[in-house]
């Protein structure tokens, strides 16, 4: 499922139950990602849309992190001669932080993770001390012994 | 037959909420008295005998060396054994909440504090003790209308319905209920677009100094907090795109919530053009 925001997308795996939030870069990236257009003609998109420079390493950065999110089919694998950039070296070449593709990911909660509702207080109680969270069944949360829940859900 | 359907049931009540028919028996009629004020808010009676949902309380009556202990099923699972009638009654009230909020079939319930403000709403989505409750309280002394302290219910507009059900305001170990009114402010009756939602959770000495969100980063951190993401989520994800459309969307530690529901107010008052634009 893809759901466009503004300049954003959020692409949800309804099979994975997983969610990913794409930045602009990525986003501009996963859409025009066809199988047709080389990684030169990515870059071109991504200066023409979003101003950044046709480098073709953020292009290489943002299919790494799309196949790390297992957003493209088939897999994609960058070639020994690309090389690989550390992300430190982009943002000196290209500037601007924000112009580098990010993929921001999340394992959608079960309805006792989004729900863990704690009817003790972990106030004094040590690690690992179950707080007895209740509904749903089987949802489980314990003291984090700083005072906090942590679900377990 | 199952074995809990043999153990004859005296009495029991159905009723709807948020599309959902949910059915609750006991072993003795006037437990049933004690049970209206423990159904989730916004119930309805029905008069319907096929439910979605069943609970099952028995209230235990000491017998000789027995001790009576008191029983709660969720369906065919127990949820309670216990000699206090309050703790079940607790479970069953939590229970009841949380399986409204797992399966509406109408509504997305996100674990969320909500107040309304100046004809929006404001959401503070987070896990227990996030300081949720604390916020939505103060906010509530300052002004704002009284939503809900534990879910934001979303239709398929983004608009956020009322979940009013008493504050449960954590005092050391113990949990004291009270009603918007006691803190001399009133329940929301009407859905409202969200204006604003605030991601946020109490530290020591913490300062207020929140940052702006994107439509995404806010989308994906509500989806962290909302119950049906996983059975529904192309309506989920549709009722959080409405909402977030039009929100201002802040993220940030703060210390004590009365300064921070102070400041957050009046934040919120200074971008107010700015969000009327953008809505």
């Amino acid at each position: 499922m893809v759901t466009e925001l503004m300049d954003e997308v959020l692409v949800y795996d309804l099979e994975r139950h997983r969610a990913h939030c794409l930045n602009p870069p990525a986003a501009v990236v996963f859409k025009h990602c066809d199988g047709k257009r080389s990684v030169e003609d990515l870059a071109r998109l991504l200066e023409s849309e979003l101003g950044a420079p046709a480098d073709p390493d953020c292009v290489w950065l943002a299919l790494d992190r799309l196949d790390k999110a297992r957003l493209l089919s088939p897999r994609v694998r960058r070639p020994p001669a690309a090389g690989r950039v550390s992300r430190r070296d982009l943002i000196r070449r290209v500037g601007i932080a924000a112009l580098l593709p990010v993929v921001t990911s999340l394992l959608a909660p079960t309805p006792a993770q989004a729900a863990a509702t704690c009817v003790a207080n972990c106030a004094s109680q040590p690690f690992g001390t179950p707080c007895s969270s209740t509904a749903p069944a089987n949802c489980l949360c314990a003291c984090d012994g700083s005072g906090n829940c942590i679900g377990g859900c | 037959m199952d074995k809990l359907d043999r153990l004859g049931w005296a009495a029991g009540l159905a009723f709807d909420a948020y599309g959902l028919r949910i059915g609750v028996r006991v072993n003795r009629p006037e437990a049933l008295e004690c049970l209206s004020e423990r159904l989730p808010p916004g119930w309805k009676p029905s008069s319907s005998k096929i439910v979605d949902r069943l609970f099952s309380l028995w209230l235990g009556r000491p017998r000789g060396s027995a001790r009576g202990y008191h029983l709660l099923y969720a369906g065919m699972v127990r949820r309670a054994r216990t000699l206090s009638l309050d703790e079940a009654l607790d479970t069953l009230e939590s229970d009841l909440r949380q399986t409204v909020a797992a399966f509406s079939r109408d509504r997305v319930f996100v674990h969320a504090g909500v107040v309304g403000w100046h004809g929006g709403a404001i959401l503070i989505p987070g896990r227990s003790y996030s300081g949720k409750t604390s916020l939505v309280r103060e906010l509530v002394r300052a002004g704002a209308v009284y939503y809900s302290d534990e879910f934001a219910v979303l239709d398929g507009r983004g608009r956020v319905h009322p979940f009013a059900k008493p504050l449960s305001i954590r005092e050391g170990a113990l949990v004291r209920r009270c009603s918007a009114e006691e803190l001399g402010g009133v329940c929301g009756v009407n859905p409202l677009p969200v204006r604003a939602i605030v991601l946020t959770g109490y530290r020591v000495a913490g300062h207020w100094r929140p940052v702006r969100l994107t439509p995404g980063q806010a989308l994906l951190a509500l989806l962290a907090h909302t119950v049906p993401v996983r059975r529904r989520p192309r309506s989920a994800l549709r009722a959080l795109q409405s909402a977030v459309s039009g929100a201002v969307v802040l993220k940030g530690v703060r210390g004590e919530a009365d300064v921070a529901a102070r400041a957050l107010l009046a934040r919120l008052g200074a971008e107010a053009p700015a969000v009327a634009r953008a809505s």
